[in-house]
């Protein structure tokens, strides 16, 4: 292995952490998903670097169902998006406010 | 390729991959956030090259950079959104954000240092890795599809019922209601 497993599984926190942080600050709802698909890129990367550490192929097989689930959140998550935007024009989170008390 | 080129690429591509996450993230405009997304994916399809995942690294590049991406663009471009760059990118909790991401990264750390200096003991079976070192490693794309066709072929097969599943959401989702 041409670096050792913890530089890849490092690189994969930081990656996620800065996809947490899109979830939680941006206000516009496609980048928030966007933001957890950066999140699930950082996982396969982790579960990649693993897969090559171990020579276990199975690691990467789980990658690729985490890339089909991702393809279905995105298909779903953005159907949601637009059927929101009929009712109420924007992207922005913040005007999501009709749940309130 | 030797290994200190292998060193060098590994390395400009993890850079790179957080610099372009980072810039994803904080962009004003939410096409040029994308493009850097396009960026961040392509740059983590190159390390998957070097990791010998091949096969993810093709996957990568096809699904996540062409299709997903491009989907996301669509209706980016669909909701036509005026005036976005100027509203505020953040919301005002912002700092609190910052802060639970570090949080988190330094939690994955801990467990990761302490997971590494184990040596991976409790969280592979020791079977698993002594198996795979008795036979001589072939192909990497080719043990892929045996494992994917053979051990994971019913999980295989699921996942093209969520994909299925997916579709039909999507669509009824998004149809417009006909006016009762």
């Amino acid at each position: 292995m041409i670096v050792p497993v913890g530089v890849v599984l490092g690189l994969s926190a930081v990656l996620f952490g800065i996809g947490v942080f899109g979830f939680l600050a941006r206000r516009n709802i496609i980048l928030m998903i966007v933001s957890i698909e950066v999140m699930l890129n950082a996982v396969n990367l982790s579960l990649a670097g693993f897969s090559r550490h171990l020579e276990e192929p199975s690691g990467q097989i789980l990658a690729l169902f985490v890339i089909a689930v991702a393809a279905a959140e995105a298909g779903v998550g953005l159907g949601l998006i637009i059927a929101l935007n009929r009712n109420k024009p924007g992207a922005s989170v913040a005007d999501l406010t009709d749940l309130k008390g | 390729m030797t290994l200190l080129a292998a060193q060098v690429a590994f390395y400009y591509m993890a850079a790179a991959s957080v610099a372009s996450a980072l810039l994803a993230v904080t962009r004003r405009n939410p096409v040029h956030s994308m493009l850097w997304v396009l960026a961040l994916f392509l740059h983590v399809a190159g390390i998957f090259l070097l990791l010998q995942a091949e096969f993810l690294a093709a996957v990568q590049v096809v699904v996540y950079a062409g299709a997903i991406l491009v989907f996301y663009l669509f209706v980016l471009m669909l909701l036509d959104l005026p005036g976005e760059e100027a509203r505020p990118r953040f919301g005002a909790h912002w700092p609190l954000a910052v802060a639970g991401a570090i949080g988190f990264v330094l939690m994955i750390w801990l467990v990761q240092i302490e997971m590494v200096n184990s040596g991976g003991a409790g969280l592979v079976s020791a079977t698993a890795s002594l198996e795979a070192a008795e036979d001589p490693p072939s192909g990497s794309v080719k043990d892929v599809a045996q494992e994917l066709f053979s051990t994971f072929a019913l999980p295989f097969e699921m996942a093209s019922l969520v994909l299925l599943a997916a579709i039909v959401g999507a669509v009824v989702l998004a149809r417009r209601r006909a006016p009762s």
